[in-house]
């Protein structure tokens, strides 16, 4: 019995035209290069990332201008430790509206880390002139420090703390 | 029924359908594997997340990392030059047209530094020479028993700066070649002279040239320094610390201007390790190669390539465009002639080449014309080395290697097209013929930016970073567009932009502006003369160097440096 080819069925046509179409994809791979340039690593090997990688600006702030950094908005969380601002946005359950130590957000925490209390007795209001912190005691002013170490650790340093009148 | 008509299957199917499984698994499965993995290329640098006003970020190379601690040496015991040469090192290999073992060159060295204290009767601590050398061997004794001996070295990165250098910074003796030494002679008439003056000369000249010398200038012959040293006592001098500086190394800025850039032992050290971590671990630089360098001894980046080759035991050799004192006229251009001007010398076929962005290009245009001479081929060949970038892979051997490019490598080059197996390139690359030269040469090429104030290279890619770029049309006023970006910062270096528009980088465009570096390889910059250096609006305390060059960021991490200076 020989062999039957009958190159005129549908299947055979079907099966030769996608062995020509792989073939020539094979010998004749596309150069062309995408109009878009990729921004995910997926869609090509000459990619480039959509934008850079976030930074903040540092900025001098005073106690009005870091006050509206509370967060109770869902904007950026700031607080400030012996004049270094920290962003605190990443800590919003901690320092956030709804946070333990939310009264602390957009203000000068000082005294409040050194004395290890988040009554409101240790925010000094906005209008006057920064806490100078001159009645802490020495052990007091190592446990701010070790939380100025700590929050360096886990917080961007974003700024400074200046005087009302002073940025 | 008719659709059982239209089914028939029959021998010849299943023969198609065999075929069709075969070429789609062939087309779908075999994608060759990236070399370096496309994610780590969006992500070249460590980038800082605060910045200053009008500043960038911090960059840093992404394996470092921002909390990284900078390599200083590159092996614990490597702390000042006399360091590089290891004594444990036995194998010879040649420098230059010398085969030459350590042992032999540390006591040609330690030889030239006790004839140099004793026989030129300078003083450690106090004199210092100038080197007026073309890179040899000679050069590097003489460096290497300055160094030890704590006699700071000058050297100068072109002629034109001898007679400011001689002016400003008189030196206790000069090294020099045979045929400099009238015009030498000339140019200290010429300025004042009341100080004494010891010339050592390399090779033979004319007594009588020098007799109008008279009792100020002392000249004497370099080989007689050094036998005279092998001869006499040995003299040995506290080892130098590695923050002493032991060279100045005189350059002109872009304006002309004459800059000197202090290097010490530890700029050096850290410049090797920098060096070094330029190319991958596995095909780092062994004491099988053999490196060629497009770079004078007398620029900072020159001497720390070829201190690399000592460290490592490979032979060396500069080619002849690093020459800078040369009587002739003669047009030394950076072309594939110059690379192959290294086969006059007696070293084994480069393996690897520092060369800078015209040998580059003079090498990929001559090779893709001698490969377009096998017309049809060319362009099937062509196409696959791209197809295949497109992927992130290239190699050297494959069949459209075999078949086009190795026999015009070798046209062009010669017997070095089978040797070279990595190449350096300094300088910008512009993007019209960075993808040409990487399928020409198809070999791992590491696109670099080197300044004079530094000793190792400041930025460098992934050797096998392949990623192609579009390049925009002709008309486009951005001077950024048409050069090739040069990566990310060397391991041990530290960049940032000052002079940035603070607003663009809030909308999210790539930051411009002038580059400042940090690092344990960049030397102190002094001005000679007025106006400082570089007018820029941030601080120059702190370690922060201005190299005066414009530069951007890419959302990649890479930088694209503009050429502040040939």
């Amino acid at each position: 019995m020989g062999l039957s080819f009958d190159l005129g069925s549908p299947i055979n046509t079907a099966l030769l035209l996608y062995i020509l179409y792989s073939i020539q994809r094979i010998f004749f791979p596309t150069i062309s290069t995408p109009s878009e340039l990729p921004h995910e690593f997926k869609s090509g090997y000459s990619w480039i990332p959509e934008s850079h990688p976030p930074t903040l600006l540092y900025k001098t702030y005073t106690p009005k201008t870091l006050e509206p950094f509370h967060g109770r908005d869902g904007g950026r969380i700031l607080l400030a430790i012996n004049g270094i601002v920290f962003d605190v946005t990443a800590g919003r359950s901690f320092y956030g509206p709804d946070g333990m130590y939310g009264n602390f957000a957009g203000r000068d925490a000082s005294r409040g880390m050194a004395k290890q209390s988040f009554d409101m007795e240790m925010l000094t209001p906005i209008d006057q002139p920064l806490d100078k912190l001159t009645d802490l005691q020495a052990d007091e002013i190592e446990n701010m420090k070790g939380w100025i170490d700590h929050f360096s650790n886990k917080y961007i340093i974003c700024g400074e703390l200046v005087e009302n009148g002073a940025a | 029924m008719a659709i059982a008509d239209y089914l028939v299957t029959d021998d010849l199917t299943i023969l198609l359908g065999l075929i069709a499984v075969t070429v789609f698994l062939l087309h779908n499965l075999y994608k060759p594997q990236p070399l370096v993995h496309p994610i780590l290329l969006g992500r070249q640098s460590d980038v800082g997340r605060v910045r200053n006003p009008g500043e960038s970020a911090l960059y840093r190379n992404y394996n470092t990392g921002l909390l990284g601690r900078f390599a200083v040496r590159p092996e614990k015991d490597i702390n000042v030059l006399s360091d590089i040469v290891k004594s444990d090192f036995d194998t010879p290999r040649t420098l230059w047209s010398s085969k030459i073992s350590n042992a032999q060159l540390k006591e040609r060295i330690s030889a030239f530094g006790s004839g140099l204290v004793q026989f030129a009767g300078l003083v450690p601590h106090e004199d210092n020479v100038l080197l007026l050398l073309n890179d040899s061997l000679e050069f590097l004794i003489s460096d290497f028993a300055l160094a030890s001996h704590s006699i700071p070295s000058f050297t100068i990165s072109s002629p034109s700066l001898l007679s400011p250098v001689l002016e400003s910074h008189p030196p206790s003796a000069i090294i020099t070649h045979a045929r400099f030494l009238p015009h030498i002679l000339e140019l200290i008439y010429d300025a004042h002279e009341s100080e004494h003056h010891t010339i050592i000369v390399v090779g033979d000249f004319d007594p009588n040239a020098v007799g109008k010398a008279g009792d100020v200038i002392k000249v004497v012959k370099w080989t007689d320094v050094e036998s005279a040293g092998a001869n006499g006592e040995k003299i040995t001098s506290a080892t130098p610390s590695p923050d002493d500086v032991f060279t100045v190394s005189f350059f002109a800025s872009d304006t002309g201007q004459l800059q000197s850039a202090h290097l010490t032992h530890a700029n050096f050290t850290a410049g090797i390790a920098a060096v070094r971590a330029m190319l991958p671990l596995s095909k780092g630089i062994g004491s099988l190669d053999t490196i060629a360098s497009a770079h004078s001894l007398s620029t900072s980046f020159g001497r720390t390539v070829a201190y690399t080759a000592i460290l490592e035991g490979c032979s060396f050799a500069t080619l002849d465009s690093t020459q800078l004192f040369h009587i002739e006229d003669a047009m030394l251009e950076n072309n594939v002639a110059d690379i192959l001007s290294a086969t006059k010398l007696s070293i084994p076929s480069p393996t690897i080449l520092f060369i800078k962005a015209a040998h580059l290009q003079s090498l990929s245009s001559s090779i893709t014309a001698e490969a377009k001479k096998s017309f049809l081929l060319y362009s099937f060949a062509n196409r696959h080395k791209l197809a295949g970038m497109a992927e992130g892979f290239i190699t050297n051997d494959s069949l459209w290697d075999r078949m086009v490019f190795h026999a015009a490598r070798f046209a062009v080059l010669g017997d070095y097209a089978n040797s070279i197996r990595t190449v350096v390139v300094s300088g910008p690359i512009e993007s019209s013929y960075l993808t040409p030269a990487r399928v020409a040469l198809s070999v791992p090429l590491v696109n670099s930016h080197t300044h004079p104030l530094a000793a190792g290279p400041l930025f460098a890619t992934y050797p096998s970073d392949v990623q192609t770029f579009p390049v925009p049309s002709q008309h486009t006023t951005d001077p950024f567009a048409h050069i090739a970006h040069v990566g990310s910062p060397s391991t041990n270096v530290e960049a940032k932009l000052v002079g940035v528009n603070d607003e663009s980088i809030e909308n999210g465009m790539d930051p411009v502006g002038v580059l400042m570096v940090r690092g344990p390889s960049i030397g102190r910059v002094l001005g000679v003369g007025e106006a400082s250096y570089v007018e820029v609006p941030s601080s120059s305390d702190e370690g922060w160097v201005g190299t005066g060059e414009k530069a951007k960021i890419l959302a990649n991490g890479a930088f694209k440096i503009l050429a502040g200076r040939k």
